[in-house]
């Protein structure tokens, strides 16, 4: 077996039983790995009606082909479920170690099924695969659960766990590995957690073989070379980490301000900008697996009310509880930001559902004796604290754990929730940046930036400029975006590697890993047909439609380069479903699923 | 006129930002710039053959790329805000 390792283990948390089972090789050479054979096995095994929290909803994790081998950046596993916050299919994926070790320890994936009574881990150390006991680790933070499984299995093995929210059912919650890296957004760690699993503890030692290792080193090398040539990859990232963005995202016009309601222009934004994390709190960089770029910042407030140290923000995160809040307390941000991931949280959700609590509570929607103090836009103190009440299921924050839509929709008001299929959109406005709102509208795991990054050639030019203020054009580009980066997720490298290779450079490392002769536009069929699936199942599991926040669509941008400008989602909706194939409403027809081999 | 820098830029102008009477245009304002500043603001600004805006540069007024203003020819007024970056991006 070439790229992948051939080896699936198929966990019953009910049972207690482990079966290793044969990858089915057909469905690997369709859906490549990662996001898309996840999603392959759980649209084949699980009914899309399914309640996310119930034991009928099924948990993957799945490795890509070219996890764990020399590609640029290939660190990454995805994490496959019904996810809660959305009730769409949820995937998200993760850097670090831990995609790796599990496929040195010869397993692609693992399909973990039904409930536990109680808390347990799986336990993996080469072919030594057990389920033991947990709880001892439950209720504890993603550090200390780390710290006490490193412990006990060993410093060489890698670990994958949910925080206390987790526990919860907290339907932001995250799974998190090597401490730091998520697998964050839809709540997939409520699942986690519902199945009463709290950990994987893995140790590999074997290796992963390609096909044409010469060529396969030649591919590579030539990737590698162009990542770190390029201004992005070898200088900006490395420097100053995601955070680089807040400040031309803000002097572009396009950093929306206090829950999208004050426009999108934050006068503080050089403030929470990776310019100033660097030059106040940074202590150094760290990568993940086989990565050049190093976009992690280690980072430490080293003293103030907001003493405290971990890593990040990401560029998300910076906003979410920045200027989303109206915050331009740098210290405030990093320590609520250590705290999700201390506690497993998505940050770009949790930030966001502060700022509408803020909205409401400044309209008097919420009464304040329901947050127990008077909350409103650019309290640093209130992040934090309210963070932590999330973090500790305590108070308003087991209402802030539902996310924006529920909160928002609790007080009477749901379109205040800048949310899409109920998750909260990250931190680019879509009135400023058209295509970016066409992504958010029909991404297929609800508001998210990262399934179609149209960011890069709207805003930064790469691989080249198209201008954020027309719609022409933007659903083709979208289409391309969503489809190259679903095969991207499924490879099991990183979406960074972008920011410098294309299509050629990244089929070409699969082909010669696996032993292909496909051609690079047979290879992005396959991101095509993954995307078509995973709609597939959101249609059957009756998931709304395709839209936007109506704040979005009818409130006007008072300042900036796009003053004055909505989003014009509906110039540009009906002409992306004729792109794709589908319907007037959105739905693949059938002759596009059976061009696509999609079997249903 | 204002002129912001930002990330890389400021290793070379070690400042954020100055305020210069405004040039004509943005070709006046790379040439300004880099008699200021250097080579290294020269090989920023600048395509390697001079006559286009270089890769790693990412010039803003008012919040609008020149890309779609006029490029090098787009006109400049005292009330302009023009910031500078490098070609940057994360997610």
């Amino acid at each position: 077996m070439n790229g992948w390792v051939g080896t699936i283990l198929r966990v019953d948390l009910a049972a207690k039983t482990i079966k290793k089972e044969p990858l089915n090789l057909k469905d690997a050479r369709d859906y490549v790995g990662g996001r898309g054979l996840g999603t392959k096995y759980f649209c084949d095994e699980v009914d899309p009606k399914v309640e996310p929290l119930s034991p009928e909803n099924k948990l993957i994790f799945m490795s890509g082909p070219l996890t764990g081998t020399g590609a640029a950046s290939a660190g990454r596993y995805e994490v496959v479920a019904k996810a809660p916050l959305t009730g769409t299919i949820g995937a998200a994926n993760s850097g670090g170690y831990f995609g790796p070790e599990l496929k040195y320890a010869g397993y692609d994936g693992i399909i973990f099924e039904n409930s536990s009574d109680s808390p347990v881990y799986l336990y993996i150390n080469d072919d030594i695969v057990e389920i033991r006991d947990a709880n001892n680790l439950w209720g504890k933070t993603v550090n200390e659960a780390t710290d006490m499984l490193n412990g006990e299995c060993g410093e060489s093995f890698k670990v994958s766990c949910i925080g206390p929210t987790g526990e919860n059912g907290c339907l932001f919650s995250g799974i998190i590995n090597d401490k730091h890296r998520a697998a964050g957004r839809g709540g997939l760690g409520a699942v986690m957690g519902s199945k009463k699993l709290k950990a994987l503890a893995v140790r590999g030692t074997g290796s992963v073989n390609v096909a044409r290792p010469e060529k396969f080193m030649d591919a590579i090398v030539d990737a590698r070379a162009k990542l770190k040539a390029h201004p992005v990859g070898g200088a900006g990232l490395p420097a100053y980490g995601s955070n680089v963005l807040v400040n031309i995202i803000n002097e572009s016009g396009g950093l929306p301000v206090s829950n999208w309601r004050d426009g999108a222009y934050f006068p503080d934004a050089a403030a929470i900008g990776g310019e100033s994390l660097a030059e106040k709190y940074l202590v150094k960089n760290k990568g993940c697996f086989g990565c050049s770029i190093s976009c992690a910042r280690v980072t430490r407030v080293p003293d103030g009310p907001f003493k405290s140290s971990g890593e990040g923000p990401e560029y998300e995160a910076a906003w979410a509880y920045g200027a989303d809040c109206g915050v331009s307390d740098l210290a405030a941000i990093c320590k609520a930001n250590f705290l999700c991931n201390e506690y497993g949280m998505d940050p770009i959700t949790l930030g966001s559902t502060i700022a509408c609590a803020m909205e409401l509570s400044e309209m008097g929607a919420i009464p304040e004796s329901d947050i127990g103090f008077k909350l409103k836009f650019g309290d640093p103190q209130a992040i934090v604290d309210l963070t932590e009440a999330v973090g500790k299921n305590e108070g308003f924050g087991k209402i802030l754990a539902l996310g924006s839509y529920r909160l928002a929709e609790k007080y009477g008001h749901p379109e205040l929730s800048m949310s899409v299929k109920k998750q909260e959109m990250p931190a680019y406005d879509a009135r400023a940046i058209q295509g970016i709102g066409l992504e958010y509208a029909t991404s297929n795991r609800g508001g998210c930036h990262v399934r179609g990054y149209v960011i890069s050639p709207e805003v930064l030019g790469v691989p080249f400029k198209v201008d954020p203020l027309v719609t022409e054009g933007k659903a083709g580009l979208l289409k391309l975006f969503q489809d190259l980066t679903a095969l991207i997720d499924s490879l099991g490298i990183c979406l960074f590697t972008t920011f410098g290779l294309g299509l050629p450079e990244i089929a070409s490392q699969y082909r010669e890993a696996i032993g292909s002769n496909e051609s690079d536009e047979e290879i992005l069929l396959k991101g095509e047909r993954i995307w078509n699936l995973e709609k597939h199942f959101n249609i059957a599991a009756g998931v709304e439609k395709d839209t936007l926040p109506p704040r979005l669509l009818r409130e006007k941008l008072p300042e900036g380069a796009a003053e004055g400008r909505v989003s014009e989602l509906y110039e540009m909706l009906s002409e992306y479903y004729e792109l794709r194939g589908w319907d007037n409403e959105g739905v693949p027809t059938p002759d596009k699923v059976e061009a696509l081999g999609i079997k249903l | 006129m204002k002129i912001k820098f930002f990330a890389t830029y400021r290793d070379i102008t070690k400042c954020k930002e100055i305020d210069i009477s405004a040039t004509p245009d943005i070709r006046a304002l790379f040439n300004l710039l880099s008699d200021n500043y250097g080579t290294r603001m020269r090989e920023k600004l600048y395509t390697p053959d001079g006559q286009g805006i270089g890769e790693d540069a990412i010039i803003l007024v008012n919040g609008r790329n020149v890309l779609h203003m006029g490029g090098l020819d787009s006109a400049l007024k005292d009330s302009d805000i023009v910031s500078v970056f490098p070609l940057v991006a994360g997610g």
